[in-house]
């Protein structure tokens, strides 16, 4: 590593030799984040490694593992450039031959080449899979040409410039005029304007304050936050100095749950190359402008998330959230004011400051301006890390980037903003994905959970699942949440077991009214969602469950039972043998039935039967 | 010297101690709001929602609780709207649906206009109000008393369980505890619970509870302004 840069020339020069430096003829591209390490991605880099030194092409071939390119579901991924060849489920015993067709001949490896689910073709190259066609990879793209632990990788693709540009000339006050103009909004879910947050907090007086990362993403299935952060942490670093510039404070947290150590390990990494070339420290490339960060793990709450909470779990106290009567902009954090912001708006704040705000205004729609990421999951074709321009309609997500159902049953709805979101019905696809059009149809962008649902699903199952999720994870604070969540997870397990009464429905809008009105704090203002939406796009569903004791989607399993066709059944006896309940009956080669009383509905018998004569009724 | 400032509570022009809160300042002035966690002397922590208000900013009303709410100049608030009193009522029928054996719980119920309640009685012990807690810690300094578990398994205990030497045993915890007293007719059983509100109930239980007041037992503790004038009486 090179000496602690001193002046903003010494970062041009070292950009502008990182840049020049000679990069061998083929780079191989191995993602190496969470999804991919998950699925053995360190063991075929190691052998990707040993085989380059064996064939003695360590000089001619540059190995580069990234973070998270965001198509997980195909992990582990491996991008051979400048052919950007695509490989995906790659093991290690594949290497050699990647190695010996693909490096050396130029051949392409046709078996471990990525095949479109829609169309069932084989496709070569990276720019050509339609998951990653369709989106604005502009935050994430950068993950692809990063190594997270190598700081010189951000700066040659331009990092730490946006810094230099606010250090070097621009005011506090324009850098939070370009930010308001930009219109990005909070990523975290709230989507609260970020320059006038930060104006707030900068006009907010005081010797001390501080900026946050907030990066306790906690909503089932989303992972967004963890792949910005573990992928490019230097991104939220200049983010967050020029924050700190902007806003007059000189020390910032980042706040990362401890269930992703990955993320610790490598923004902490981050911050120490930082601070031996000097973009983080004392006087900062000679402007006079001190920050630090420093990492603080969260111990896996998810209401450490709320702002109010993660200030408290910061300072050493229990997660709870306070009122804020007052908000955190004057009394934040030990009572100094404090600006938080989400990992993905704080990485958005050096392109921003690059690119300018019209360039930032220019993608979305009114209102939500730039791209936001998605973690699209469910029963679509393709699942991963989406990124797109806000406004970009439900249905170009599910459908053109997720490659639409997985198999071949109609999607029914679409969760999106977490377990406090909403679920909008298919009816709903050509909403625009933005914060306005989301709050008003009942749902939200949140952090960016994207859960798709099929005919298969059952949407007060789905309700009761996010409620009983909220609350183990509500801190138990305030009356309306705690007792009210009890109350409303009573009642909808009331309905999926059978007990349900007509009166119910009205109840629940009230009780899920009230909640929203008179909870202490987000996530108890935002927890009967599930049960509101689900309520108005699917009121017919609940109806039926207490008007006709029946789940249409045959998931409850206190209204449902299980039958076998008479005609269609062979007696072959799978069914007999894999039922733990030895509910089946019947005699070999002739038609077997269900005992009601002893079956558990556990469905295992629908699975084995080789001739499909098992039906849900 | 103490230095005031004027805003306007449901109408009234009121001239109000700066820093002080709107809960207090009601108080202060004869316009009760309901309310369970708070009590004088201690931390106000805004946990059983029953004395929000409306505080109407720019044209916009936003619901919060009166007890964290400090005055300031030129704020308007509303503390018996239509959308109050029902969020209210829904929040002291909660309330009472788990703890129907305490005789305040039951009166603020009844206060808030609670005649029905949806939910089945769960009578339990404890609604987390926190007074115990804050009582121990703020004014005794002892800190023998705290919340324990998260969400649904928060509850009051002592540190690992132990009744720790620096409890100094002063009871004060019991005194300010809202389950302690039980309804006039006695304890109910288990499910034998209901909604009590025998007393004072034949002014009480109609749809205009507005302007009624049960003398409610949480209000001796509280120096309610109501109480303490009708106390006064010869």
């Amino acid at each position: 590593m090179g000496a602690k840069l001193k002046t903003f020339a010494d970062l041009a020069a070292v950009r502008a030799s990182a840049q020049a430096r000679k990069t061998p003829a083929t780079t191989v591209t191995m993602c190496c984040g969470t999804g991919c390490q998950a699925s053995s991605s360190p063991r075929v880099a190691e052998a990707l490694k040993s085989e380059l030194a064996s064939k003695g092409l360590v000089d001619s071939v540059a190995v580069r593992l990234t973070g998270c390119h965001g198509f997980c579901e195909q992990g582990p991924i491996m991008v051979i450039d400048p052919a950007n060849i695509l490989y995906c489920h790659v093991k290690p015993e594949d290497v050699p031959e990647i190695v010996g067709k693909t490096i050396r001949a130029g051949e392409v490896v046709e078996r471990l080449l990525y095949t479109d689910p829609v169309s069932g073709k084989k496709i070569t190259r990276e720019g050509d899979i339609p998951f990653y066609r369709a989106q604005d990879r502009t935050l994430l793209g950068q993950n692809r040409w990063i190594d997270p632990s190598n700081i010189e990788d951000y700066i040659a693709i331009g990092g730490y410039s946006a810094a230099v540009k606010v250090l070097s000339g621009m005011s506090p006050e324009a850098i939070i005029e370009e930010i308001r103009k930009s219109g990005l909004r909070g990523r975290g879910g709230g989507g609260y304007p970020t320059g006038r947050k930060w104006e707030q907090c900068r006009a907010a007086g005081g010797d001390e304050k501080f900026v946050i990362c907030n990066a306790d993403e906690g909503d089932p299935g989303a992972y967004m936050d963890r792949s910005v952060l573990e992928g490019n942490p230097h991104a939220i670093l200049e983010g967050m100095l020029i924050g700190s510039y902007a806003m007059g404070a000189n020390q910032g947290y980042v706040y990362v749950r401890k269930e992703y150590p990955l993320a610790v390990k490598n923004t902490r990494k981050a911050i120490e190359q930082a601070r031996e070339w000097g973009l983080l420290g004392e006087n900062i490339l000679g402007s006079g402008h001190s920050f630090d960060v420093e990492v603080a793990r969260g111990a896996g709450a998810f209401v450490c998330g709320e702002s109010t909470a993660l200030m408290h779990s910061l300072e050493g106290k229990v997660g709870e959230p306070r009122p804020k009567d007052v908000h955190t902009v004057q009394d934040g954090l030990w009572h100094k004011p404090s600006c938080l912001n989400n990992v993905e708006t704080w990485a958005n704040v050096p392109l921003i400051i690059n690119h300018g705000a019209a360039w930032f205004a220019a993608k979305g729609s009114n209102g939500s301006t730039g791209t936001k990421i998605f973690a699209l999951t469910g029963r679509v074709k393709n699942t991963g890390l989406v990124e797109v321009s806000m406004g970009t309609p439900l249905r170009r997500i599910v459908y053109d980037i997720g490659g639409g159902a997985y198999d071949g049953v109609a999607i029914k709805a679409v969760q999106t903003g977490g377990p406090s979101g909403g679920c909008l019905p298919a009816a709903k696809f050509d909403l625009p994905v933005d914060f306005d059009t989301l709050a008003e149809a009942g749902s939200m962008v949140g952090s960016g959970g994207m859960v798709v649902m099929d005919e298969h699903t059952c949407m007060v199952d789905v309700a009761k699942y996010f409620l009983t999720f909220l609350q183990d994870e509500s801190c138990g604070k305030c009356v309306p949440c705690k007792l009210g969540l009890e109350r409303m997870l009573e009642i909808l397990t009331d309905i999926t077991e059978g007990r349900g009464r007509p009166e119910q429905i009205e109840l629940l809008e009230d009780l899920g009214d009230t909640m929203a009105q008179a909870c202490l704090c987000a996530l108890g203002k935002t927890a009967p969602n599930p049960v509101l939406s689900t309520l108005h796009y699917f009121r017919d569903e609940y109806e039926a469950h207490i008007n006709h004791k029946a789940c249409p989607a045959g998931v409850c399993r206190a209204l449902i039972r299980y039958a076998i066709d008479p005609s269609v059944c062979k007696g072959c006896g799978a069914c007999l043998k894999a039922c733990p309940h030895k509910a089946i009956r019947g005699r070999s080669k002739e038609p077997h039935t269900v005992d009601d009383t002893v079956c558990s509905r556990c469905g295992i018998c629908k699975d084995v039967c080789n001739f499909d004569a098992i039906s849900v009724c | 010297m103490q230095e005031h400032i004027a805003l306007t509570i449901d109408g009234a022009r009121i001239h109000a101690v700066k820093g002080a809160s709107v809960l207090d300042t009601a108080m202060e002035y004869g316009i009760c709001i309901p309310h369970l966690c708070h009590y004088p002397g201690l931390s106000d922590i805004g946990v059983c929602r029953l004395c929000i208000v409306e505080n109407i900013v720019g044209g916009k009303s936003k619901v919060t609780t009166s007890c964290t709410l400090t005055v300031a100049e030129g704020m308007v608030v509303r503390t018996d709207t239509e959308k109050i009193r029902r969020l209210r009522r829904n929040i002291a029928e909660l309330l009472v649906a788990k703890a129907p054996n305490s005789r305040a719980i039951q009166d603020i119920a009844v206060r808030c206009g609670v005649t029905n309640v949806r939910y089945p009685f769960q009578n339990d012990k404890c609604v987390l109000c926190g007074r115990c807690v804050r009582v121990c810690g703020e004014m005794w300094q002892a800190h023998a008393l705290g919340f324990i578990g998260r969400g649904k398994d928060r509850r009051v205990g002592f540190p690992f369980d132990r009744k720790p030497d620096y409890c100094k045993t002063c009871n004060t915890c019991i005194d300010i505890c809202p389950m302690t007293i039980t309804p006039c007719i006695g304890p109910m059983k288990k499910g034998e619970e209901r909604l009590c509100g025998g007393c004072e109930g034949q002014l009480t239980m109609t749809k205009n509870f507005t302007d009624s007041c049960v003398w409610c037992k949480l209000g001796e503790g509280f120096q309610c302004t109501r109480h303490v004038q009708m106390a006064g009486r010869p």
